[in-house]
């Protein structure tokens, strides 16, 4: 485990549950991302994570996915069925077989070793910034068919009925809206909403889409409110 | 087949098989049919001389009895009469000597000019028959003696229209043996083309294999013996094709478990660095070393990772329309030394996988930028469904001996050897080659006009 280097700033600093089973990898990756500002805490194992995040909040779980016991994949749908906690997944597999279906578990974001505690810190950064609200947006409040979103408080409506959205889907859905039916471009998206400068994982947009289509779609394989655009990207429904 | 001479072996041997194989199908068949016609000329014509003959020396037997008749009857006239009549056709010729002197009639000719033994045979009462040219036309000459005594019957019969007859059954035949000649050659040739069909495959096949291809395999076939020449050819290709994917899966699976230990150096050197302003100055030099050389390990993983993910194909998943400009324009903005890049024409959008071709991009700017001297040029050509890319530097561009190795992994020119600063992995043009190959397009290096090497890649464009 690791120890916070300055106590008194300690509740102030993102707290982060490293879930690895290199007890290396754990060491160093904590270190450094102590150094980058975070409060790192360290799980060996699936189960010693979910154990320890039943007592204890953490902002952002970082989750390898190759675990003894419970495989990682299953620790991330456990975890996403049971709140809507950021999770990235940092892997050595780097198919888009795994990617996708990582992100269909429900991570966030998804990134592969080798990797320095630097870049993992601008992805937790990004990550986290999707919960406030971005400027222009205060006191808006959106209305798609029949789902109607209010940034403000993180509600998204759908006939009446709120339905629970990851911030991460939240994000891309508001970034989407605020385009008013104009087309975002992909790389936009990545972007503004995961902080990828240029080139990110267009995978983890499109999974991310459907992710979102299933929740807001009255027919999610007949999309009529997200809709994508061909070699461009993706915007809403007008009206 | 016996030994011959060299020259002939030499000529012979710089033939191609196919011609050899042709040329000995035409010597046959015009050596057989050449003897057949040899006999049919034999039997031919010496059935239809004999024919001639042996009407001929009939014809005479009764002219002469006819004559004796006449002579028996003793006019001088009606022997006149009979010999014109018997004379009968122009081209015949009728002579009867009787005391010395020779009394002709029909076509006239100079009997002196017939053989002397023929006509001291006739001379003495002997029956002689030959055949002779006479006055410019083939004849048979029968000489019968006539009871008178002393006289002698000479009837000369002409041969011309057997003579024609010949002529005609020799041109037949030598025409045939021609012909024959020919339709060996072409036999030879089809059965030649037919029979090295799979020779010609196999040799596609293995030029594939060669080129790098090395799914390339030969169809089965049935036959007996092209089987397990084809058996044996795919046995190697397989071997082949498994032993490479070994390498390559080796060398995937190395780097897949540097993932792990890269991760922790990566970090517990950039805890480190952080430090190393406190450190003694030995100290902070060799964390700036390791430093360095771990991010240049790293990258050497990524880039081995990533080649060895090429060999396999494309995940469709990843293949999107892309704008080659774009992708161009957003790495060369990326770099300070860079101009900015050409377009000509309309490059049509790619499908392809914006990560890799992204990687190809930069593989070429940072390519030129660490052995070309800089990057003078970018151009983006769009030309009939193609999109070019050019990369052209400013350094001493790449010798023809050298322009498909570099793209090989590892490969580094005239910079083998050396590792200065930055000189990348070794792996940044063998990776722009596959994922261009991956992609159906075509990556080649040419002399930039003016000096310095021009990179080209052409990837295919997606129909409109």
């Amino acid at each position: 485990m690791i120890e916070t280097v300055d106590a008194g700033v300690a509740a102030e600093r993102t707290s982060v549950l490293l879930i690895d089973d290199d007890a290396r990898i754990r060491q160093a990756l904590g270190l450094a991302l102590d150094d980058e500002g975070f409060t790192v805490e360290a799980a060996a194992s699936g189960e010693q994570a979910l154990t320890m995040l039943r007592d204890n909040d953490v902002d952002v779980v970082l989750l390898d996915l190759t675990l003894p016991g419970v495989d990682g994949l299953v620790v991330c749908r456990t975890l996403r069925a049971r709140s809507d906690l950021p999770i990235i997944i940092v892997s050595a597999r780097s198919d888009s077989g795994d990617i996708i279906e990582g992100l269909e578990a429900g991570a966030d974001d998804y990134v592969t070793k080798p990797l320095d505690a630097g870049e993992l810190a601008a992805r937790i950064r990004a990550l986290l910034r999707r919960r406030r609200p971005a400027v222009g947006e205060a006191g808006r409040r959106f209305v798609l068919g029949d789902v109607e979103v209010v940034p403000d408080e993180g509600v998204v409506r759908k006939a009446g009925v709120e339905i629970h959205l990851t911030r991460t889907e939240f994000r891309l859905l508001v970034e989407l809206l605020s385009a008013g039916g104009r087309v975002v471009t992909r790389e936009a998206l990545l972007q503004h909403v995961w902080g990828y400068d240029y080139l990110g994982d267009t995978r983890l947009l499109d999974v991310h889409v459907r992710r979102l289509r299933r929740k807001v779609e009255t027919d999610p394989d007949e999309p009529c409110l997200v809709l994508t655009v061909r070699g461009a990207g993706y915007k809403v429904a007008r009206g | 087949m016996t030994v011959r001479p060299r020259p002939w072996r030499g000529a012979w041997a710089k033939l191609t098989l196919r011609r050899r194989v042709a040329v000995a199908f035409a010597l046959v068949s015009m050596v057989v049919t050449g003897l057949l016609a040899a006999a049919t000329w034999n039997l031919a014509s010496n059935y239809l001389v004999a024919q001639r003959e042996q009407s001929a020396t009939r014809q005479a037997s009764v002219n002469v009895l006819l004559v004796e008749e006449a002579l028996r009857s003793g006019t001088t006239e009606s022997l006149d009469d009979l010999l014109t009549g018997l004379a009968g056709g122009p081209d015949t010729t009728i002579a009867l000597r009787r005391a010395g002197t020779w009394t002709t009639s029909g076509r006239q000719v100079d009997l002196a000019a017939l053989p002397t033994q023929l006509r001291h045979l006739a001379k003495q009462g002997v029956p002689v028959r030959q055949r002779t040219v006479s006055a410019g036309i083939p004849v048979l000459v029968v000489a019968l003696p006539v009871y008178e005594d002393g006289a002698v019957y000479l009837e000369m019969f002409p041969l011309s229209e057997l003579d024609r007859t010949l002529r005609f059954l020799s041109a037949v035949l030598l025409a045939g043996v021609a012909v024959s000649a020919v339709l060996g050659f072409t036999l030879g040739s089809w059965a030649g083309r037919r029979a090295l069909r799979p020779l010609g495959e196999l040799t596609d096949a293995a030029a594939r294999v060669a080129a790098g291809d090395l799914a390339a395999r030969l169809p089965q076939v049935d036959d007996a013996e092209l089987g397990p020449l084809v058996e044996t050819f795919n046995d190697t290709a397989d071997a082949l094709q498994r032993r490479v994917q070994r390498d390559v899966q080796f060398a995937g699976n190395v780097s897949h478990e540097l993932r792990s230990p890269l991760t922790t150096m990566i970090n517990a050197v950039a805890v480190l660095r952080r430090r190393s302003a406190d450190m003694p100055s030995a100290a902070s030099q060799a964390v700036a070393l390791l430093d360095a050389d771990v991010h240049r390990f790293r990258r050497m993983v990524i880039d081995l990772l990533e080649i060895s993910r090429a060999d396999r194909e494309i995940d469709e998943r990843d293949l999107e329309r892309c704008d080659v400009q774009e992708v161009v324009a957003h790495s060369v903005a990326e770099r300070e030394s860079c101009p900015p890049a050409e377009v000509v024409g309309v490059p049509p959008l790619v499908l392809a996988d914006r990560r890799r071709l992204d990687r190809v991009v930069c593989n070429l700017l940072d390519n030129a930028g660490n052995h070309g001297g800089g990057v003078t040029r970018v151009a983006v050509i769009g030309r009939d469904q193609w999109v070019r890319l050019e990369v052209d530097d400013g350094g001493p561009g790449v010798p023809p001996a050298q322009r498909e190795q570099i793209f090989e992994r590892f490969t580094r020119g005239d910079l083998a050897g050396s590792r200065g600063e930055d000189t990348g992995t070794g792996l940044g043009l063998a990776l722009v080659a596959q994922h261009v190959a991956r992609h159906h397009g075509r990556v080649w290096v040419e002399d930039r006009p003016g000096g310095g090497a021009r990179f080209v890649v052409e990837l295919p464009g997606i129909g409109s």
